[in-house]
C-alpha cells in the first residue's frame, strides 16, 4: 500500500482543539458559556469574554469518533425522525445521555446564540436546547441573499440585530461591551480568515501540498477559534508547513494525476478512508466548497464593524443564491485547475444538497467537468452504502482515465 | 341532493381538478400559484391575481428527480414535478415566501429550471419578534408591491389592497365559522371545505361557504327544535353520534384527504387543527384601518408561527394545549410529512407537552402515496385506545 506524507501541523491543530475543549470544561463555572452556530458572529462573544462551544463541531466529532449512530438513536427514541440533521440528532443524543458520549458531553451553556445563515434546522435545534437548559436564546435572523450583492434593507435588518445582540449579551452576562477589545478581536479574526484563505490557495500548486481531508481536520479553529491568537498561531504554522512542501515539491498525493473538487460537508466517519481509493489512483482533492465557506468573505471593516459584519453574515456561501454559488464553484474549479468534481448529496444538509444537481448543471454551462454525485450522510453511517459507493468511485476514476 | 351536499361536492370537484382546467372553470380570474403559508395573498389579489395554493398531488411524472434528491419532501418535489409536466403553465406566476430550507431551495432553482410560470419571491423574517422584523418585512412587502406593479404595468393602490384585505377577511371569518361547526361535520367534509379556500377565487368561495354554513345552521336549529343534540347533527354524522372521539390534527398542509377519511371511517371526528394551512391561517383578521401594507406586515408577525418561524412569546405547544382543552379534544394526530425538518422537530416539542398534560397522541407519517392500510390500522387502534 502506498504511503502518504503526514502533516505535522494537523497534530498541532488537534492539540489546540483538545485544549479548547479541556479549557471549556474547566472554565465553564468561571466564565459564561455560550453555544453558537457555525455561521454566528462569535467575535462579539469573544470580545465579551464569553466562552463558546459549537454543537455542530461536536456533531462532527461524534461522527469522526463513530459515536454518532448510537447518539442519533438516543434522539430517535425521543421522537426525532431519522431524516433530521445528524449533527442535531448526535448532539441532542449526547445532551440526553452524556455518559459515554465524546468528552462525556459538552459543558452546559449559560446562553445560546443561533444564527440561521446556514440553515433552518439550527433554529429548531436551539429552541430544543433553550428549553432543555432553560437558558436565554438569541436568534440572529439573517435572510437568504437572493442577489449577488446584499440588499440594503437586509443589511440594515442584520445590523440592527447585531446591536441588539451586544445589548442582550451585556444584560445576560453582566459584562460590559468594550469597543477597543472588539477591534482587536476583529483584527485577529480578519487575520485568521485571511490565513485560512492563503492556506487553501496553496492547493493551487501542482502538485498540491494539501488534500481536502487535511482541510477538514484543519478547519476546526477557523470555525471555533476565530478572533483568537491561538488560531492565528496554529494557522501560521500550518501555512509554513504547506509552503515548505511546495518548495520541496512534496505532494499530498505523491504522483498526483488528477485534481478534484469536493462539494458539501465531509463524511466524518470515513474521513480518510473515503478518500483512500482516490489517493491510491493519484487523485487529490485540491479544493472544496465546504471549507471555502470560511475564507470567501471580505475582511470586516474595523471602522464600520457591525454593518460590515452584517454583510459578511449575509454572504456566507450556503446563504447565497444558486447562480452565485455555481459561480463560486466554477471559479474554484478554474483557479485550482481541477479535472473533476465529487458532490456529496448529504441527507443531513438540505441547503447544501437540494440544489446540487442544478449547481452542477450551471457549472457545466461554463466548463467540462466530469462529476460524481454520491448519496451519503455526514455523520449517520447508516446512510453509507459502502459497496455501491466503492463501485461508483472506481467507475469515476476509470472514466477520468 | 341537498344544498350542502351540492356545495361540498363542488368543493370536492375543485379539490380534485387539475390546474390545467382552472382557467376554464374560472374564466374571469387569473390564477397565480403559491407555496408556503406566509405568502401575502392580498397583495397578489390586489394586483389582479387569484392566489391558488400548489397542493401536492399523489401522482408524479418523475421529472423532479433530475433536480431534487430523494430525501426532499414530496410537497416540494410534487410542485416541481407539476411545473415540469406543464400543468402550471396557465399560472401567471408562482409565489414563494421564505419558510423552510426545502421551499427555499425550490424557489432558488425555479428560475433556472422552470421557464414558465415565473417565480416571485418574498423574503420573510424568521424571528418574528426580532427588533427590526417589522421594518424589514415592510420593506419586503413594498418591494413585492413594486415588482407586481412592474409585472402588471399598473399601480397597486392602497384602496385596491384594502378591498382585497376585506375580501380575504371575509374568507377568514367564514372559515372560522366552519371550525365552529367542525364537530358536526364528517372529517372529509371539513377537509374539503377548508381546502377549497386555497384553490378557488375568494369571490366564488365566499358566497358558497356562506351558503354551506347557513344550511348547517338550519340543520342545527332543526335538531334543537326536535330536542336532539345539535352536536351530533343527524344529517352529517349519521345516527351513532355518541362517543365519537374528538381529534385535533397537527401538521403542514394536508393535500391528501386520506387521513380525514380514515379518521371518519374509524368513527372519529376532527374538531380542530394546527395545520400550517388550517385554523391558524384564518384565526385572525388583517387590520382594516391604517396603512394596508402595514396591516399585512402586522398580521404576518402576529399569526401563530408555523414551525419554520421563531417567536419566543407565541409558543406552539401552549397554543395547542389551549386549543385541545377548548375543543375538548380526546387526542391529537400528528400528520408529519416525511423529510419535513421544521415539523420533524416541532412534533417532539408538541408531543412532550401533550405527554405532560396527559393528552394521547399518534404520529402518522405521510409520504407521496399514503400507506392507507397501515394508517387505518393505527388510527383505529388509537381511537379504540382513547375511546376506552
Amino acid at each position: 500500500m502506498p504511503k502518504y506524507p503526514r502533516l505535522q501541523s494537523l497534530k498541532a491543530i488537534n492539540r489546540v482543539m483538545e485544549r479548547y475543549y479541556v479549557k471549556r470544561k474547566l472554565m465553564a463555572r468561571l466564565k459564561p458559556m455560550a453555544y453558537v452556530t457555525s455561521g454566528a458572529p462569535v467575535e462579539i462573544l469573544e470580545t465579551m469574554g464569553v466562552l463558546t462551544l459549537y454543537p455542530e463541531n461536536y456533531g462532527a466529532l461524534c461522527g469522526a469518533r463513530r459515536d454518532a449512530v448510537r447518539l442519533c438513536e438516543v434522539a430517535e427514541e425521543d421522537g426525532y425522525s431519522q431524516d433530521l440533521c445528524s449533527y442535531a440528532r448526535s448532539h441532542i443524543g449526547a445532551v440526553k445521555q452524556p455518559d459515554g458520549a465524546p468528552l462525556n458531553g459538552l459543558p452546559k451553556p449559560d446562553l445560546l446564540l443561533c444564527c440561521n445563515n446556514i440553515c433552518g434546522t439550527v433554529l429548531k435545534w436551539y429552541e430544543v436546547l433553550a428549553d432543555h437548559y432553560s437558558v436565554p436564546l438569541f436568534v440572529l435572523d439573517v435572510p437568504f441573499q437572493r442577489e449577488p450583492q446584499s440588499e440594503p434593507h437586509a443589511v440594515q435588518y442584520v445590523t440592527d440585530q447585531l446591536e441588539a445582540l451586544i445589548a442582550w449579551t451585556e444584560e445576560v452576562t453582566g459584562r460590559r461591551w468594550k469597543p477597543k477589545k472588539f477591534r482587536e478581536v476583529l483584527a485577529l479574526s480578519n487575520e485568521t480568515v485571511s490565513l485560512w484563505g492563503e492556506i487553501r490557495d496553496l492547493g493551487m500548486h501542482k502538485p498540491s501540498p494539501v488534500n481536502a481531508p487535511d482541510l477538514f481536520v484543519a478547519m476546526a479553529p477557523i470555525v471555533a477559534l476565530r478572533g483568537t491568537r491561538q488560531a492565528v498561531q496554529v494557522y501560521k504554522g500550518f501555512k509554513a508547513e504547506l509552503k515548505a512542501r511546495v518548495a520541496d515539491g512534496v505532494a499530498a498525493v505523491p504522483g498526483e494525476r488528477y485534481r478534484l473538487l469536493w462539494d458539501n460537508i465531509a463524511i466524518w466517519y470515513r474521513l480518510y478512508r473515503f478518500f483512500r481509493p482516490f489517493m491510491d489512483a493519484g487523485a487529490c482533492f485540491v479544493t472544496d466548497s465546504y471549507t471555502n465557506a470560511w475564507s470567501a468573505a471580505e475582511p470586516v471593516d474595523l471602522d464600520d464593524p457591525l454593518t460590515s459584519m452584517a454583510r459578511t453574515l449575509l454572504a456566507v456561501y450556503i446563504n447565497l443564491d444558486l447562480e452565485t454559488r455555481a459561480g463560486i464553484v466554477a471559479d474554484l474549479a478554474q483557479r485550482f485547475a481541477v479535472d473533476g468534481m465529487v458532490m456529496h448529496a448529504n441527507w443531513s444538509c438540505k441547503p447544501f444538497s437540494l440544489t446540487q444537481s442544478d449547481i452542477q448543471a450551471a457549472v457545466r454551462e461554463q466548463m467540462t467537468l466530469p462529476t460524481l454525485m454520491l448519496e451519503a450522510d455526514m455523520c449517520d453511517s447508516r446512510r453509507y452504502n459502502n459497496g455501491a459507493i466503492r463501485e461508483r468511485i472506481a467507475a469515476f476514476l476509470e472514466m477520468l482515465g | 341532493m341537498t344544498r350542502s351536499d351540492e356545495i361540498l361536492s363542488t368543493f370536492q370537484d375543485i379539490g380534485e381538478m387539475s390546474l390545467r382546467n382552472w382557467r376554464e372553470r374560472f374564466p374571469d380570474y387569473r390564477p397565480l400559484g403559491f407555496l408556503s403559508g406566509y405568502v401575502p395573498e392580498e397583495l397578489f389579489h390586489a394586483a389582479g391575481f387569484s392566489p391558488v395554493f400548489l397542493l401536492h398531488g399523489r401522482e408524479g411524472c418523475g421529472h423532479a428527480q433530475a433536480h431534487l434528491p430523494g430525501f426532499t419532501c414530496w410537497v416540494v418535489r410534487s410542485a416541481l414535478d407539476r411545473a415540469l409536466s406543464g400543468e402550471l403553465s396557465a399560472l401567471a406566476g408562482v409565489a414563494f415566501a421564505h419558510t423552510c430550507d426545502a421551499v427555499q431551495a425550490l424557489a432558488d432553482l425555479w428560475p433556472r429550471v422552470v421557464p414558465n410560470p415565473p417565480a416571485l419571491y418574498v423574503a420573510m423574517p424568521h424571528h418574528l419578534a426580532a427588533p427590526a422584523a417589522r421594518p424589514y418585512l415592510l420593506a419586503e412587502l413594498q418591494r413585492l408591491r413594486e415588482r407586481l406593479e412592474q409585472i402588471t404595468d399598473r399601480a397597486l393602490s392602497d384602496e385596491a389592497l384594502r378591498e382585497s384585505i376585506a375580501l380575504h377577511n371575509r374568507t377568514r371569518a367564514l372559515v372560522r365559522q366552519l371550525y365552529e361547526v367542525a364537530d358536526r361535520l364528517p372529517a372529509p367534509a371539513l377537509h374539503t371545505a377548508l381546502q377549497a379556500a386555497f384553490l378557488m377565487p375568494k369571490e366564488v368561495y365566499n358566497p358558497l361557504m356562506a351558503d354551506l354554513l347557513d344550511t348547517l345552521e338550519a340543520h342545527a336549529e332543526l335538531a334543537l327544535a326536535k330536542g336532539e343534540d345539535p352536536k351530533g347533527s343527524p344529517k352529517f354524522l349519521g345516527s351513532q353520534h355518541h362517543h365519537r372521539p374528538r381529534l385535533f390534527v397537527v401538521g403542514p398542509e394536508l393535500a391528501d384527504p386520506t387521513l380525514y377519511q380514515v379518521i371518519a371511517d374509524a368513527g372519529g371526528r376532527v374538531v380542530g387543527d394546527l395545520l400550517d394551512l388550517g385554523q391558524r391561517y384564518f384565526a385572525r383578521a388583517v387590520g382594516e384601518t391604517g396603512g394596508p401594507l402595514e396591516a399585512l406586515a402586522e398580521h404576518t408577525l402576529a399569526m401563530l408561527p408555523t414551525p419554520t418561524k421563531y417567536h419566543p412569546q407565541r409558543r406552539r405547544e401552549a397554543h395547542l394545549l389551549d386549543m385541545v382543552s377548548a375543543g375538548e379534544a380526546d387526542g391529537v394526530i400528528f400528520a408529519r410529512q416525511k423529510f419535513c425538518d421544521p415539523h420533524g422537530f416541532d412534533v417532539v416539542t408538541l408531543k412532550t407537552a401533550l405527554d405532560k398534560a396527559n393528552v394521547p397522541h399518534l404520529l402518522v407519517e405521510l409520504e407521496q402515496t399514503p400507506h392507507i392500510g397501515q394508517m387505518r390500522t393505527r388510527v383505529e387502534a388509537f381511537l379504540e385506545m382513547i375511546g376506552a
